[in-house]
């Protein structure tokens, strides 16, 4: 090889490169490598004692048996549920909702209807969602209005229902679909709307066939955003859901801080991130199948023009 | 383009019966303005059949706007737009039998090249898998781009993403075809050759065209007639030799090619113009409104002047002519052209042929004359931000 | 109290009592920013300085634990101003004290009385300096001496406190008085509005009470039977796991039938429209019985400090404003008395009468800790399903 010659300089290249990642690579290893392993690393373990949280003096699947116990699977199921119901419905709202603010609402008035969405984000989340628990409850505001309002003739109360869990959720976790929407759907040349409409595709239609699936790469970051923390969030659900806000999360934090086993807690922990990376995964492949599968006919339709076979 | 590719095109493009009315447009007296910025004011044009119009202008002038109106990304305020007979100010560009091609092109980056061609065939009903196919093949033929057709739009060059922009509008038969500045992306030889690629599809498809563009070499080399914009007007609509000869107003005169420009004032009962310096002698006399000594402006075009070595003791104009100093030379292919500095104050641009004279050095007395009937007289007002001598 | 004999364990409920669990730890959190001002109004630094020169005192308690006013006028009096950082359990301070082996920063503690004996030979705790605290001879006897902690070496009771329910005279029409009337009512009437304090301990304990079992078995059989009861039989009819139902659930009408502790209780009532709407029920045949109690952590830089906030709240003028406020009994001589003649409402709540404490008994610490949990951890994703 002529290392002599271009050596020096492909090295002289190749460190630089290198170096700025260190920070990048230091700031994943400090705070992402290091926790989860961590976290592992516990999970093989157990808990020797009651005023002991953890010890790794024998290594041990055990705790991944107990994790996966009946407890786990049907406070997960819940929990699926509420994250996927909650996404969905954060999605349903979201898509539309910005997709006005990026094609409809001029440009000027954009930064502040974005504002609006965010300055509720301003107060802790804990706050506002305390705050829904005053407005739903018996005595509340919602329940008092619609009464006066002869609505209803009895008290009602949609706290600690499965509703309240899923206001909750979309309130808190909205404007994280909506931002990335926003800046994919945004980003969307609008001449390409034009284009669409000019070939004789309607709003819909354009929509559908351009503006979305240009919008894809926001609408997956939106899903991730919502999906990944609401799995883990037992905090909304638990102060609007009571008893039918039962997540997952908590469980985990119950192994924690009540029962102070962290062995325990760590083993589902690591059962949790495992199963919903399973089931990002197991979406994105069913998505990608669906999507091949209705664009099938048409590529089919178009498939060897290039090789000269003119039908 | 090659003519067995065409072949298709033709005979399946080309629209029977154009004497119905079938490709015309029109536009009465529309207006439309942008928060109180008035962009169209009180347009009338009509497009025959078949026509390669021109919308020429600087920009600002509102060329664009008039084109998004007539694919419909626009509604005009008031005032009528009609394609094909048909009143259609209300319709939603997808009900517009009128196809765009795009400045940026605006492919679908997510599709292919035969995808985006076949796009406009896949919105309608009742085109059946096989016809979309062979549609869409012939029109990749027809811009010879078939060995691209699984492309992402991203992996072409700038002339090739031009052409599949031209096939996708075209694939899908419209009785007008709007062109919005589609060559301005591209260099300069390229765009040479699809000026006279696009001129000659035009002429085989009969396909009315409407171009936008604020080229005037573009404009005049490719359209059956050019309409002339300035601040939301049509200054001047004419086929291009009529735009190049008699220019209507000074703006015209000065858009259009170059000029020499010099003010002056009627005299001798409109038989002649005086200059600074000279005198202008006019082929025929101009009517100037009330009395006295109307302040005009006279164009010369550079081609018209005539430079001749001047005797050394002439300095006095004469009649046409004006005595100077060579400032500059510059040889343009065929032609030399002298920048001259007049002694009464102008500055002349003179284009002589190469051959019929021999060159003459900077800082030679000359003398630059021209024939009466190579001057065109304006009223000295109507000359807004008439660029002069500043087209290409 | 048949527990006693095994050596290391201590008396009282599996995980915690008193506290105001993870709900008011919540509105804990979210009332953060608050707690320093609070703080900070309590005067300036040294005004009137008399004794120790420390500027702050940290406390790790018991979210909600103390009257604000209490503190800001210690802070007034003495100087150093407190800061209060909350727990949700025992086992959550334990585990940060032990962690931080005498660096934790925190000067003083509140643990649960059958939580001390482990905590002092674990060397968490520093032995009270007696001298520095003649108001501990105001402490009623019945509050010294306990077994956990002979002699008061470690510890000065704070609070005192019991286990009952609230219910809704609206919704349930009819006197419950038992734990099976609890159940039956939320199995009835209450169903789908009742809710249980957030504790394995005291939610497993119920049963205990109503059978006659002790409330901290380990008895596998009757941890089955506690099991198959909650998980299969309460657990639907479950509405939300709250520690703290007085904080809002009372005051807001939210549930019918509300399983809490006295103070708490008496809190909500308090700040409920309608008072007379609500009525606690001490729960016949047994429950629980607790007491929460100062501690100096081993290592506090600030033991002078601390000893003067402790001899400070058991003045009974002071332990009185404590009490009304967390609704408590506190075990100071007279201050029940004083109570009376301040006419604070709902007294009874506070002081149960002599013949409701023979009622009372209190839990241990053992191996069916873990178990409760699993129990409770089921029962929960039973209710959430």
């Amino acid at each position: 090889m002529s290392s002599d010659r271009r050596g020096p300089r492909a090295a002289w290249r190749a460190v630089p490169s290198g170096l700025l990642a260190t920070p990048a690579l230091a700031w994943i290893a400090l705070f992402f490598v290091a926790p989860v392993g961590l976290v592992f690393w516990y999970s093989l373990g157990r808990k020797p004692g009651l005023y002991q949280t953890h010890a790794n003096d024998v290594l041990t699947l055990d705790r991944y048996r107990e994790a996966l116990g009946d407890t786990f699977l049907t406070s997960f199921a819940g929990t699926l549920r509420i994250g996927l119901a909650g996404t969905a419905l954060c999605l349903a709202i979201g898509l539309p909702f910005a997709y006005w603010l990026a094609v409809k609402v001029r440009p000027h008035r954009r930064f502040v209807v974005l504002a609006l969405v965010l300055v509720p984000f301003w107060t802790n989340f804990l706050i506002r969602t305390i705050g829904w628990q005053v407005v739903l409850s018996p005595e509340g505001f919602a329940s008092r209005a619609m009464q006066s309002l002869g609505l209803i003739d009895t008290p009602f109360s949609m706290l600690f229902t499965r509703g309240a869990v899923l206001l909750g959720v979309v309130y808190n976790y909205l404007p994280m679909m909506i931002l990335p929407l926003y800046v994919a759907l945004d980003r969307v040349d609008g001449s390409l709307r034009e284009a669409s409409k000019d070939l004789g595709a309607n709003r819909w239609r354009t929509a559908l066939q351009v503006t979305l699936p240009l919008a894809r790469p926001g609408i997956a970051a939106g899903l991730l955003l919502v999906f990944i923390p609401l799995m883990g969030d037992y905090v909304t659900a638990a102060v609007l859901g009571g008893a039918r806000g039962n997540m997952v999360g908590q469980l985990v934090a119950s192994q924690f801080q009540q029962a102070q086993n962290w062995a325990l807690g760590s083993a589902m922990a690591v059962v949790l991130i495992v199963v919903i990376a399973l089931t990002i995964l197991a979406t994105a492949a069913v998505g990608a199948a669906c999507t091949w599968l209705l664009t099938h006919r048409r590529r089919r339709e178009l498939a060897g023009i290039a090789e000269g076979s003119p039908a | 383009m090659s003519s067995s590719a065409t072949r298709h095109a033709v005979t399946s493009a080309r629209r029977a019966g154009a004497g119905d009315g079938t490709g015309s447009v029109e536009l009465r007296s529309v207006r439309k303005s942008f928060g109180g910025v008035t962009v169209v004011q009180d347009l009338d044009l009509s497009v025959n059949p078949g026509e390669f119009l021109s919308l020429l202008g600087p920009s600002g002038c509102g060329k664009t706007t008039t084109l998004r109106m007539l694919a419909g990304f626009e509604q005009p305020d008031s005032g009528e737009v009609l394609i094909s007979g048909a009143a259609v100010q209300h319709l939603p560009p997808h009900k517009r039998d009128v196809n765009t091609v795009f400045q940026s092109y605006a492919l679908f980056p997510h599709m292919t090249v035969a995808a985006n061609i076949a796009y406009g065939l896949r919105q309608r009903r009742g085109i059946d898998r096989a016809e979309i196919r062979s549609r869409v093949s012939e029109a990749l033929d027809m811009v010879q781009m078939t060995r691209f057709a699984d492309r992402k739009p991203n992996r072409l060059s700038g002339g090739q993403q031009q052409r599949v922009a031209l096939a996708r509008a075209l694939v899908n038969r419209p009785s007008v075809l709007l062109l919005d500045e589609p060559l301005a992306a591209l260099d300069r030889k390229l765009r040479e050759d699809m000026q006279v690629e696009l001129k000659l599809l035009q002429s085989r498809l009969g396909t009315t065209f409407v171009f936008v563009t604020h080229d005037q070499e573009e404009a005049l080399s490719m359209s059956d007639r050019v309409a002339v914009m300035l601040n939301g007007r049509i200054e001047q609509i004419a086929d291009p030799y009529t735009v190049y000869e008699r220019p209507a107003t000074a703006f015209v005169a000065g858009f259009i090619g170059q000029q020499n420009f010099f003010d002056g004032t009627v005299a001798d009962g409109g038989r002649t113009i005086e200059i600074d310096g000279g005198t202008v002698l006019l082929a025929e006399p101009v009517t100037t409104p009330g009395s006295g000594a109307a302040a005009v402006r006279v164009a010369v075009r550079p081609e018209a002047v005539a430079v001749a070595e001047a005797a050394p003791d002439e300095s006095d104009g004469s009649a046409n002519a004006l005595p100077g100093t060579v400032a500059a030379v510059s040889l343009l292919g065929d032609v030399l052209q002298y920048v001259v500095h007049a002694d009464a104050g102008h500055e002349l641009l003179a284009r002589v042929p190469r051959r019929q004279a021999g060159r003459l050095a900077e800082g030679a007395r000359v003398r630059c004359s021209w024939a009466p009937s190579d001057v065109h007289v304006f009223p000295a007002e109507a000359t807004p931000r008439a660029p002069i001598g500043s087209a290409k | 109290m048949n527990h006693h004999d095994h050596t290391p364990r201590l008396l009282a409920p599996a995980a915690r009592v008193a506290g105001l669990p993870r709900r008011t730890f919540l509105a804990g959190l979210a009332a953060a920013a608050s707690v320093p001002l609070l703080a900070a109004c309590g005067g300036s630094k040294g005004s009137g300085g008399s004794g120790s020169a420390a500027a702050e005192l940290r406390a790790y308690s018991w979210s909600a634990y103390d009257d604000p006013k209490v503190l800001a006028d210690f802070a007034a009096k003495y100087g150093p101003k407190v800061l209060v950082d909350s727990y949700s359990s025992n086992e959550e301070m334990i585990a940060k004290l032990a962690a931080a082996k005498g660096t934790s920063g925190y000067d003083i503690v509140i643990p649960t009385g059958v939580f001390v004996p482990q905590m002092a030979a674990n060397g968490l705790l520093q032995e009270l300096d007696h001298a520095k605290l003649p108001n501990l001879a105001n402490l009623d006897k019945a509050f010294q001496n306990q077994e956990w902690d002979q002699g008061n070496k470690y510890t000065v009771t704070k609070y005192w406190g019991t286990t009952g329910f609230v219910y809704d005279t609206r919704v349930v029409k009819r006197d419950l008085k038992t734990w099976d009337d609890f159940f039956d009512a939320a199995q009835k009437e209450a169903s789908g509005k009742t809710s249980l304090v957030d504790d394995p301990g005291e939610i497993c304990a119920m049963l205990c009470f109503a059978r006659g079992w002790h409330q901290s078995t380990t008895d596998k059989a009757q941890l089955d039977q506690i099991e198959t009861f909650l998980v299969d039989t309460l657990a639907r009819h479950i509405a939300a796991f709250d520690s703290s139902p007085g904080s809002s659930a009372i005051p807001q009408g939210t549930h019918a039938l509300m399983h809490c502790w006295n103070g708490d209780a008496r809190r909500g009532i308090l700040a409920s429209g309608d008072q007379d709407r609500w009525k606690w029920v001490l729960p016949g045949p047994k429950t629980n019985l607790w007491m929460d109690n100062w501690a100096i952590v081993k290592g506090s830089a600030n033991a002078d400090a601390a000893h003067e906030l402790i001899n400070y709240v058991l003045d009974p003028a002071v332990a009185v404003k404590q009490v009304d406020f967390v609704g408590y009994g506190s075990g100071v001589t007279g201050s029940e008395e004083e109570a009376k003649k301040l006419k604070l409402g709902l007294i009874d709540m506070i002081f149960p009468s002599a013949e409701q404490l023979t009622t009372m008994y209190t839990g241990v610490i053992n191996e069916g800790q873990e178990r409760r949990m699993a129990i409770v951890n089921k029962m929960k994703a039973k209710a959430g399903a």
